[in-house]
């Protein structure tokens, strides 16, 4: 039993590591510009639209792609926010609910127009690789995602806490008013975090695609698994979001383990239920609105 | 009818005899098929709009309702031999008694929050009745027993008899609407949804008028439900509690029209006839298509007309009328 715990543990944390990628995005958002984003998971289809095809057109391995995934999705990102995002923000709910819901929409069925319902896969080398430590059983394609998405997370935080632009971006978010009375341009920070934040759902998708299937719904569960993680780890932490994410990848893991297969997504409905109905402010305590 | 002007009341009794008489007229299946599907998400909308637009409670989870209304009724009427007409209250009484703790839980919650875990409630359900096969026949669902001519059990020859009761939803919904938008409780409402810290300091009463208000929303989205199941004789977690009811019921309040009464009408008719031409251009061939377009809609919307086709026709209607005004003033 323990080795299964074990196992089960070691899966979540390894696509933890994934989801939390995905959530520091939508909480780098949330914080930043106040905006919940609906389409964060079809980023991370794009990502991994642009890895399969660099993959199988150039034969370039994903890894490298994520050269091409991060930029490229920085530049939409910022086109986003600049078309977008900007137009309702100081609106009331509806239009900045909706806006992200049918970005969402529009960017799921076009993905189904172009690239088809099939699942899209890439075989790597190292796909099918595994360490053993002790009993337990290491996929080399997930374990050179959980670092790098731990790696690009690290990055991030030396960014926000040792760049001017950083420090910009986390004063607008602990006080617009005050951080455009000091002279800094709320549209450039919200740009960049708007870019920034898409860049790393474009990493995740480049880091899934050795080893989980693409499709134009893809991004559905993982932005799901980012709302929880977002608010359990309240909401615009970004430390907070890290560390929820990887819990709920340990839980869901071991629900799929002990529940059964079909269980994963039960069990993160009800993980996000349970979260905003006892703790709609965060494992840390801050204010959920 | 205390209040209306001559003219609407013309235009309401001309706009009754058209769509009462349009099955006689119109005897293409295809046609109807499309009318129905009108008249029954035109329904959804309205019934979505009463606390989506109003009280700006934006629902992702209206489905929950929807298949619970569906399931009750198939269940009813499967094991027990219940009627559908009998079933269909039932259903709307179980969607009622849901929406309580559901509502308890999703109001905690404001803006963004509420709407995503409306969408988790109804995903839940949808999960709870796929995995549970003791409960309602699992993923494969099953087909309604079709009973020939049966109009005391919801079944009909005619597709005409379908179109007269989703006819009737909608007239329901309809005046259910015109009532509470001009009582108190529409003002509370539309308080509710501007300001609510504002409205409680004022003495609203807020979670209660919420919850009043998602009950009666919850029972007019299960009539739909039970109704939809009658007319394609089938059912199964994924089309009951599908997401996508969830999504048009918002979507025709809001391209119509959000918090008004003619809305959802308006944005369902535009929408079904994009859909529609869209299909005969395209045929069914290109999945995705509709949404596509529907998103852009959607996002076309937001950006340049929040309040949606409504406020696109009042502008339009003011307009004229100080044109002939002015004209009047230059003529004198």
């Amino acid at each position: 039993v323990l080795e299964t715990v074990g196992q089960a543990v070691v899966n979540g944390l390894l696509i933890g590591g994934i989801y939390a990628l995905v959530s520091i995005g939508v909480t780098l958002i949330f914080g930043v510009v106040k905006i919940v984003n609906f389409a964060q998971g079809e980023f991370v289809m794009i990502g991994m639209y642009i890895s399969f095809y660099l993959a199988t057109q150039f034969g370039i391995d994903p890894l490298v792609s994520l050269l091409v995934s991060m930029p490229v999705l920085f530049i939409i990102g910022v086109l986003v926010q600049h078309f977008l995002i900007r137009r309702v923000l100081g609106l009331n709910d509806m239009p900045q609910i909706f806006l992200t819901f049918a970005l969402s929409l529009l960017l799921m069925n076009s993905g189904l127009m172009l690239f088809t319902a099939n699942y899209r896969t890439v075989h790597t080398w190292y796909s099918d690789e595994a360490l053993h430590i002790g009993p337990i059983y290491v996929p080399v394609a997930k374990l050179i995602a959980f670092v790098l998405a731990m790696v690009l997370s690290g990055l991030l935080w030396v960014f926000l806490h040792a760049t001017d632009l950083g420090k910009a971006m986390r004063a607008a978010a602990q006080n617009r008013g005050v951080a455009v009375l000091m002279g800094i341009n709320p549209n450039r920070v919200f740009c960049v975090a708007l870019g920034i934040a898409l860049a790393l759902a474009g990493a995740a998708g480049s880091l899934l695609m050795p080893f989980y299937p693409a499709y134009p719904m893809v991004g559905q569960g993982f932005v799901l698994m980012a709302f929880v993680a977002v608010v359990l780890g309240t909401l615009g932490n970004v430390i907070g979001a890290l560390i929820a994410s990887l819990m709920m990848g340990v839980a869901e893991s071991l629900g799929i383990q002990f529940v059964g297969a079909d269980s994963g997504l039960i069990v993160v409905f009800l993980m996000l239920l349970l979260t905003l109905a006892f703790r709609p402010s965060g494992l840390g305590g801050g204010r959920a609105r | 009818v205390r209040g209306l002007s001559k003219w609407s009341v013309l235009s309401l009794a001309m706009l009754a005899a058209v769509v009462l008489a349009l099955p006689l007229v119109v005897k293409s299946s295809f046609a109807i098929d499309i009318f129905i599907r009108v008249l029954l998400f035109s329904f959804i909308g309205v019934a979505w709009n009463l606390m989506g637009g109003y009280a700006k409670q934006l629902s992702l989870g209206h489905a929950a309702y929807f298949g619970l209304g569906a399931y009750t009724s198939t269940i009813l009427q499967i094991d027990f031999g219940i009627s559908p007409w009998i079933g269909m209250v039932a259903g709307g009484v179980v969607a009622m008694l849901a929406s309580l703790p559901i509502g308890a839980l999703c109001f905690r919650l404001r803006g963004p929050y509420f709407t995503i875990a409306t969408i988790a409630t109804a995903q839940v359900l949808m999960l709870i009745f796929l995995k549970f096969r003791d409960l309602a026949w699992g993923a494969e669902g099953t087909t309604i027993p079709n009973l020939g001519n049966a109009p005391l059990m919801m079944q009909f020859d005619a597709k005409a008899a379908y179109y007269y009761i989703a006819l009737g939803l909608l007239a329901l919904g309809l005046v259910i609407t015109y009532r509470i938008e001009r009582s108190w409780l529409g003002y509370y409402l539309v308080a509710i949804g501007e300001d609510e810290d504002a409205a409680e300091a004022v003495g609203v009463n807020a979670p209660r008028i919420k919850r009043n208000i998602y009950l009666l929303s919850a029972f007019l989205t299960a009539l739909a439900g039970t109704f939809y199941t009658q007319y394609i004789y089938f059912i199964d977690p994924n089309t009951a509690f599908s997401f996508n009811v969830s999504v048009e019921a918002a979507l025709v309040s809001i391209v119509g029209g959000i918090g008004t009464l003619w809305g959802p009408v308006i944005g369902t008719v535009l929408l079904e006839a994009t859909s529609a031409l869209l299909q005969s251009w395209l045929g069914s061939s290109l999945g995705g298509v509709q949404l596509t377009v529907y998103s852009i809609i959607l996002m076309a919307v937001i950006l340049w007309r929040p309040t949606g086709l409504m406020g696109v026709m009042t502008e339009a209607s003011q307009r004229i009328i100080e044109r002939i005004a002015r004209r009047n003033v230059a003529r004198a």
